[in-house]
C-alpha cells in the first residue's frame, strides 16, 4: 500500500501551509500529497495560482501531487475557485480530487480522485465515476471493513484504485454556517478569521465532559483521531491501494514514519499503535466505523470498546 | 400570468397523503417502507398497494405524486433499490426523487419517460454540479440542500436552467445533506444506508431527580433543568460545551419557516416549496399544508403587499418543536 497525506483541513495561513507541504515533500517518504483548501473559501489559504507555484516546487521531490477541491461549493465565487483549481491542476498534468460533485463536473474527462466527500457506496457508482474520469476513489469515512471489502470484491471488471482515510480527525460534515465564528458570537461574514487561532480545531464537549467533536469553521470533525494502524494487514488483504493520513499541526513527520515503518513490517501493529498513542499525548483514538460500530468508539479488537 | 409556485407536502402514510391533498397541496411526496428512503422510521411509509392508492387519490384531485428513493444502495444487495426504480416507473408517479449516481444512471437509461428530481441527499448546491446531473441524467429538478441564501439561489438560477425546489417549512438539517456523518458517528447507523438519522432505537431519555438527560448512542446530547423542554436528541440540535460555554453549539431546536421571506423566496425563481416531515402526523401535514396554501395564494393575490398573518405563524409554531422558528440559511446572517 502507498501512503498519502490528505489535504490540510485547518487554517494555518499561506506561509505555514507552504512550509508544511515543502517539509512533507522533501523530508518524508509519503507517496502522494493532496494540496488545496477543502473547508472554507474565506480562509487565507493558497489560491489555485499559488498552489500551482507550490506544486512546481514540490515536483522535484518525486511525489504524486493532487489538487483537492472545496468540500461544499455554494456560490459563483466558489465555482470560480473550482474552475481555476481544475485549470491549475491541468497545467502540470496533475490530478484533481473532487470533494463536491461540482468538482467532478469541472474535472470531467480528466484524471480525478473522488474524495471522501463523494458518496461512493457501491460498485455501480464507481463504474459511473470511472466513465467520467475518476481513477481513484477514497471511501466515505463511515464505511465498515466488510462494506469496503464487498465493494472491492464486486469491482470485477472495473479498474480502480481505492484509498481509505486511515489517520487523523475525521471530516464528518460541512455546513453553510461557521461554528467557530458562532462560538465567538461572530457571524461568518464577520468571522475575524478565528479558525486561524485553532491549528487543530476547537473541542466540542458533551455536558458530561466527553471530548466528542472538533469544530473547524464550517466543518465538523471527530475530536478523537481515527486510526487504522493496527489493521493494516486487513486493509492490504482487502485490496486497499492507498492509506490517507490527515495533516495535524504537531508531529506529522513522526506519525508518517510510524506508518511507513508499520507498512514495511519494521513495527508490529501493537507497537505502532503504542508509538502513535505516545505521539497523540496518550489521548484515545477512534476506529468504530471500521468495525461497523459508532465512529467515536475505539476497538482494540472487535469487542473491547474504549 | 406567471405559473404559481408549487406547494409540496409530505406523506408518511395514506391518511397524511389524503390530508395533504384535501388541504390544498399541489403535489405530495412519499417513500416506500424500507431502506430505500431517507425517512425510514418505524411504522411509517408506503407499501406498493398504498403507493397505488395514494397516486390514484392524488391524480383524481389533480395533484402530483412524487416518489422518494433517496438512500444509497449497499454493495451486498443493491437489487431492492433497482427494483424499486422499476416499480416506481410502473406506478405512474409524476417524478422519482433520487440521490445516488448509479440509480440516476439506471433510471435515466431504463425509464427515460420518468422525470427525475435530484434529492437533497445529493447535496447539489452549485451550478456545475446541478448541470452535471442534468447533462448525464436529464434531471428535471433539483431539491436544494439547506446551505444557500436566497441571494445565492437567485444567482444560481442565472447559471442553471434546472428547476429549483426548496424547503419552506419543517425540521432543519443544518449540514450538507447526504454527506453528514454525525448520526453514524454516535450510533453506528448510517442515514445514507439505512435511511434514518438519530434512530429511535439509539435514543434515550433519562430522568435523574429534576434533571433530564437525552442520549444518542452513548453520547450525551443535552441535559435539561426543571421546566426546560427537552428536544429529540439529534447532534446538530444538541447542547454542548465549546469555548467555555454550554449552548446549542450548532443550532437551536425549532423549525425552518420561510413565511417572513416568502416573496423573496418565490421571486428567486424556485418552482416548488417543500414541506419537510414525512415522519410527522396527519394533523401536522394538514395544518402546514393549509397555512402554506393560504400564504402562497395570498402572495399571488397581491405580491406587493404580502404580509404573513400572525394567525399563520401561530398555527405553524404550534406544530414545531420548541415552538420557535428560523429563516435558517436563507438569511445571510444565520451563517
Amino acid at each position: 500500500m502507498r501512503v498519502s497525506l490528505g489535504p490540510c483541513q485547518f487554517d494555518w495561513g499561506k506561509h505555514a501551509l507552504k512550509d508544511f507541504y515543502l517539509k512533507m515533500a522533501f523530508e518524508t517518504a509519503v507517496d502522494i500529497l493532496y494540496i488545496g483548501e477543502i473547508v472554507c473559501s474565506k480562509r487565507q489559504s493558497l489560491t489555485p495560482e499559488e498552489l500551482l507555484d507550490l506544486a512546481r516546487q514540490l515536483e522535484p521531490s518525486g511525489k504524486e501531487i493532487v489538487f483537492s477541491t472545496l468540500g461544499l461549493v455554494m456560490n459563483a465565487a466558489e465555482e470560480d475557485l473550482l474552475y481555476r483549481l481544475a485549470a491549475a491542476a491541468a497545467t502540470g498534468g496533475w490530478w484533481l480530487e473532487a470533494n463536491d460533485m461540482g468538482g467532478i463536473a469541472v474535472g470531467e474527462g480528466r484524471p480525478m480522485v473522488a474524495g471522501p466527500h463523494i458518496t461512493t457506496y457501491n460498485p455501480e457508482t464507481i463504474a459511473f465515476l470511472r466513465r467520467v474520469g475518476v481513477k481513484r476513489v477514497v471511501f466515505p469515512i463511515e464505511l465498515s471493513a466488510s462494506s469496503m471489502a464487498q465493494i472491492i470484491r464486486r469491482l470485477t471488471a472495473e479498474e480502480m484504485e481505492m484509498e481509505v482515510f486511515a489517520y487523523g480527525k475525521l471530516p464528518l460534515t460541512f455546513s453553510a454556517r461557521c461554528y467557530t465564528a458562532r462560538a465567538f458570537r461572530y457571524s461568518k461574514a464577520n468571522c475575524q478569521f478565528k479558525c486561524g487561532d485553532h491549528a487543530d480545531g476547537m473541542v466540542m464537549r458533551t455536558q458530561d465532559g466527553t471530548d466528542f467533536l472538533t469544530i473547524n469553521g464550517t466543518q465538523t470533525m471527530s475530536y478523537r483521531r481515527y486510526n487504522l494502524i493496527d489493521v493494516t494487514d486487513q486493509l492490504a488483504a482487502m485490496g486497499i491501494g492507498v492509506v490517507r493520513l490527515s495533516p495535524q499541526s504537531q508531529g506529522m513527520k513522526e506519525i508518517i514514519q510510524v506508518w511507513l515503518d508499520r507498512l514495511q513490517g519494521l513495527l508490529s501493529g501493537v507497537e505502532a499503535l503504542r508509538r502513535l498513542t505516545e505521539l497523540n499525548g496518550g489521548e484515545p483514538f477512534c476506529n468504530g466505523y471500521f468495525f461497523g460500530r459508532p465512529g467515536h468508539d475505539f476497538f482494540v479488537n472487535d469487542n473491547d470498546r474504549i | 400570468m406567471k405559473k404559481k409556485v408549487e406547494v409540496l407536502a409530505p406523506a408518511g402514510n395514506l391518511p397524511s397523503l389524503r390530508a395533504a391533498v384535501d388541504n390544498g397541496a399541489d403535489a405530495v411526496y412519499f417513500g416506500f417502507r424500507n431502506a430505500t428512503n431517507a425517512r425510514n422510521f418505524e411504522g411509517l411509509n408506503f407499501s406498493l398497494e398504498d403507493a397505488k392508492a395514494g397516486i390514484s387519490y392524488a391524480h383524481r384531485h389533480g395533484v402530483k405524486a412524487n416518489v422518494v428513493l433517496n438512500t444509497f444502495p449497499q454493495a451486498d444487495d443493491p437489487t431492492l433499490w433497482f427494483r424499486t426504480v422499476d416499480e416506481t416507473a410502473a406506478l405512474g408517479a409524476d417524478a422519482i426523487i433520487m440521490a445516488n449516481l448509479a440509480l440516476l444512471d439506471y433510471c435515466h437509461r431504463q425509464h427515460p419517460q420518468l422525470p427525475i428530481h435530484l434529492s437533497v441527499q445529493a447535496s447539489a448546491s452549485n451550478a456545475p454540479a446541478i448541470n452535471f446531473y442534468q447533462r448525464h441524467f436529464g434531471i428535471a429538478r433539483v431539491i436544494l440542500p439547506r446551505v444557500l441564501t436566497v441571494a445565492e439561489i437567485r444567482a444560481l438560477k442565472t447559471r442553471s436552467d434546472v428547476d429549483l425546489e426548496v424547503f419552506a417549512f419543517g425540521g432543519l438539517c443544518v449540514m450538507a445533506e447526504g454527506r453528514c456523518y454525525l448520526s453514524s458517528f454516535a450510533t453506528g447507523v448510517s442515514p445514507n444506508i439505512e435511511g434514518v438519522c438519530s434512530p429511535a432505537r439509539a435514543v434515550r431519555f433519562e430522568n435523574d431527580g429534576d434533571r433530564l438527560t437525552t442520549r444518542l448512542g452513548n453520547i450525551m446530547i443535552a441535559q435539561y433543568g426543571p421546566g426546560e423542554e427537552a428536544a429529540y436528541p439529534t447532534i446538530c440540535k444538541g447542547r454542548f460545551e465549546a469555548n467555555d460555554h454550554v449552548y446549542h453549539v450548532m443550532e437551536e431546536p425549532g423549525s425552518l419557516n420561510i413565511l417572513e421571506m416568502l416573496p423573496d423566496v418565490i421571486e428567486s425563481g424556485v418552482v416548488s416549496l417543500k414541506i419537510e416531515g414525512r415522519q410527522r402526523t396527519k394533523s401536522y401535514v394538514a395544518t402546514v399544508t393549509r397555512v402554506l396554501r393560504q400564504a402562497v395564494d395570498s402572495y399571488y393575490d397581491n405580491p406587493q403587499t404580502f404580509q404573513p398573518k400572525g394567525k399563520w405563524i401561530k398555527e405553524l409554531n404550534a406544530t414545531s418543536e420548541g415552538a420557535t422558528h428560523t429563516l435558517g440559511t436563507y438569511e445571510q446572517r444565520w451563517q
